[in-house]
């Protein structure tokens, strides 16, 4: 079925009005930002079809929401494999503005190396695409400032690819967090940590950089933007804040191959009201290798990949007053044991949290909303991680600047 | 090792009386035995094996045990003696609370995701009525030390009353012994005698304040002293499972065959014994105030306090009038 383009203008107008009602500035090009009504298929295009990028249209192509009409790579490898999961005509790019000048195509995915994010971001906001931009958002604090004000004038869907904000497991710590489970909470643990060197293969040596692009700090912050950067947003969303200040220590001490990003780095984040949040990357070590571990004084909650365990704290302050205590049986298991946290309906599928993260991509690319993981809670995890590669590279505190969030 | 024993309490014969100790895990729970005396009079193996013929006989979570047994049969088997005196005491509840207390409804516990195994979908109301038949403590019959089912269906679950009796069971074994102060606490039961030496001061205890998960540790909410006799307490609040944004409680009135309603959130009983206390803190809980208050006023012998919440949601107490001489830790 072809949707008329009548149709389609109609709910652009709509779609507009709307958007100036809720006031952004329209100075944007708005003309080109396509809204997509709700019976068609959101027609999208990857930037990037690497293994990140291959992911999500793997994902993408179960998902009725989406057509997948583009994909655009410098590597043919990886634009021969995002071709494999794209519809049947779609077009195949090596240049990014080519398959940004495609004016039948919606939306994009971004997926590739940070420092490409903020330039390929401006280039799609201007060519009126709405955006799924892998996490994290950008390479420097000026880019992600500069992308906040730019995301805000055109009116677009901005989204970054933070999925676990979308997922039920950290909705439901955040409510246990809510409802006093764990008591006053004074710290966030946090590693992300693997036992392996963290580099793919390179047949081609002229391709090493291409590749194994996380080595290299022309590129990226290393294992905090590429790592750490979901634990950090995950902080950030459980304390509805960010961070104050940071310190950090970090090294080369263990791959000693080439690379000049950190194989190891320990940062402490300083947020509102003294929590801190230890934020840490190990590449030589891989027990509970995702971990999240939330301190209150009445219980710890441990969140790995695909739940979360609740260990109450053993407190003995009722005995001492009285002899004993009768209520209703607690059992044995529950103390000092860990206990899975539920989450979810009974009987509801799970699913990879990227999917959720998408379904709702669809969602405000329909209604024009504006994602939970947005430009500014985006601006919040790059500031926070370009503030704790900052310290562990100058041994020095640093600071959240007022001008950072205006 | 006999020797120095011997040395020892030759040497001091008497002894001034002090507390002593016993910790452990049983029944999925804790428990913690204090008595006071000159010496040790029991030992911590002594009790764990009284723990493990209870469970051998009454627990639902070992497999092959005599109830597990029953549960499996198709008419019925030879009882021991836990087994006996807790049908016996079971079915006289039964009748006394017109069939609140019903140890019969484990087929429903089971549909409901509360028995041994883990929860599955949830029960409709077909599959609880026809459950119900199951339902009853009528149709159990003792024949001497034979417990007898009118249908192979009947399957009970003691839990809400083996926990007081294994508590009696223990206060029994340490009179047998001849201490005549202790106190004897398993999972919130609790049973006492005599006062605290040598300071001769009456055994506080303290009545929790119904908490917001599972997890919580006990918060104070009342502090009595029974003197000689049992207080148990059954809450709806720390078991239960979540239905589309309800909480079930575990407690399942035999009657309708679904969670019971949770007006009372705790209910705490004094009784003499830990098994009387135990099996009507679980009929009060499911009666609701006004329901409870009816068996109280047949039953001088026991006392209750009750924290209910009212429609509005806020949370109150109540006490039968016999309850307030226990209050004030005297």
């Amino acid at each position: 079925m072809t949707p008329s383009l009548t149709t389609r203008r109609d709910f652009i107008a709509t779609g507009l009005a709307a958007m100036a009602g809720a006031g952004f500035s329209t100075a944007f090009s708005p003309a080109l930002g396509k809204a997509v009504a709700p019976v068609d298929k959101i027609r999208l295009g990857v930037i990037g079809t690497g293994s990140r990028g291959a992911g999500l249209a793997t994902l993408i192509r179960e998902m009725p929401d989406f057509e997948l009409i583009a994909c655009c790579d410098i590597i043919s490898e990886n634009l021969q494999k995002g071709m494999s999961l794209a519809a049947k005509n779609a077009k195949a790019y090596t240049d990014y503005r080519q398959l940004l000048d495609d004016k039948s195509i919606d939306a994009v995915v971004i997926a590739t190396p940070l420092y490409l994010h903020y330039p390929m971001a401006i280039a799609a906001l201007q060519a009126g695409k709405h955006i799924y931009l892998e996490k994290s958002m950008t390479y420097d604090i000026p880019q992600a400032i500069d992308l906040v004000k730019k995301v805000k004038a055109s009116g677009l869907v901005f989204q970054i690819g933070y999925q676990y904000r979308y997922y039920g497991l950290y909705h439901r710590v955040k409510e246990i967090m809510k409802e006093n489970w764990l008591g006053k909470i004074t710290h966030f643990e946090c590693q992300y940590n693997r036992n392996s060197n963290w580099r793919f293969p390179v047949k081609d040596p002229k391709m090493e950089r291409a590749i194994n692009w996380r080595m290299y700090r022309e590129y990226c912050g290393g294992p905090l933007s590429e790592l750490c950067a979901h634990e950090i947003d995950v902080v950030n969303y459980l304390t509805d804040s960010r961070p104050v200040k940071v310190v950090g220590l970090g090294g080369i001490n263990y791959w000693k191959d080439g690379r000049d990003t950190y194989d190891n780095i320990r940062t402490v984040y300083d947020y509102p009201n003294g929590v801190k949040a230890s934020v840490t990357s190990v590449l030589s070590n891989a027990y509970n290798g995702y971990s999240i571990r939330i301190l209150g004084d009445k219980a710890t909650v441990e969140v790995l990949r695909d739940k979360a365990l609740i260990y109450p704290e053993i407190t003995n302050n009722a005995k001492g007053v009285v002899d004993g205590v009768t209520g209703a049986t607690i059992a044995v298991t529950t103390q000092g044991k860990g206990v899975e946290v539920k989450f979810g309906k009974p009987g509801e599928e799970q699913m990879e949290p990227t999917v959720f993260a998408l379904k709702d991509f669809a969602e405000c690319v329909r209604n024009k909303k504006e994602p939970v993981s947005n430009v500014e809670t985006g601006r919040d995890g790059s500031i926070a991680i370009h503030m704790g590669n900052a310290a562990a590279d100058t041994e020095k505190v640093q600071y959240w600047k007022p001008e950072y969030s205006v | 090792m006999g020797f120095m024993c011997f040395i020892t309490s030759a040497l001091s014969p008497v002894r001034s009386p002090e507390a002593h100790r016993i910790v452990g895990e049983a029944q999925g729970t804790t428990y913690a035995i204090t008595y006071y005396a000159g010496q040790q009079l029991v030992s911590k193996m002594q009790i764990d094996s009284i723990f493990k013929s209870l469970d051998a006989s009454l627990s639902i979570y070992q497999p092959g045990s005599l109830i597990n047994r029953f549960n499996a049969s198709q008419e019925g088997i030879e009882m021991d003696r836990h087994f006996a005196r807790v049908i016996d005491k079971s079915k006289q509840i039964y009748y006394e609370t017109a069939g609140l207390f019903d140890v019969t409804v484990y087929p429903l516990v089971r549909a409901w995701g509360f028995g041994a195994k883990a929860a599955g979908p949830m029960p409709d109301s077909a599959a609880i009525r026809e459950l119900l038949r199951c339902v009853g403590s009528d149709k159990l019959q003792v024949r001497g030390t034979r417990l007898l089912k009118a249908i192979p269906c009947v399957q009970v679950d003691v839990n809400g009353i083996a926990q007081g009796y294994s508590v009696d069971v223990i206060a029994g074994f340490l009179e047998a012994h001849g201490i005549a102060n202790y106190m004897v606490e398993v999972g919130g039961e609790i049973r006492t005698k005599g006062r605290k030496l040598p300071g001769n001061e009456p055994m506080k205890i303290g009545i929790e304040t119904p908490s917001l998960t599972e997890f919580d540790a006990p918060v104070i909410r009342e502090v009595i002293s029974i003197g000689d006799g049992a207080v148990t307490t059954s809450g709806s609040y720390r078991k239960f499972r979540d239905s589309g944004g309800m909480r079930l409680s575990h407690i399942i009135d035999p009657k309708t065959g679904f969670p019971a309603s949770r007006e009372i959130i705790s209910a705490t009983v004094v009784a003499p014994e830990a098994i009387t206390a135990d099996g009507f803190d679980n009929a009060l809980l499911a009666a609701g105030v006004d329901g409870a208050f009816e068996i109280l006023r047949a039953h001088p012998e026991i006392e209750a306090y009750l924290i209910y919440k009212k429609p509005d949601g806020t949370v109150c107490d109540t006490a039968s009038a016999g309850f307030g001489r226990f209050l004030g830790g005297q």
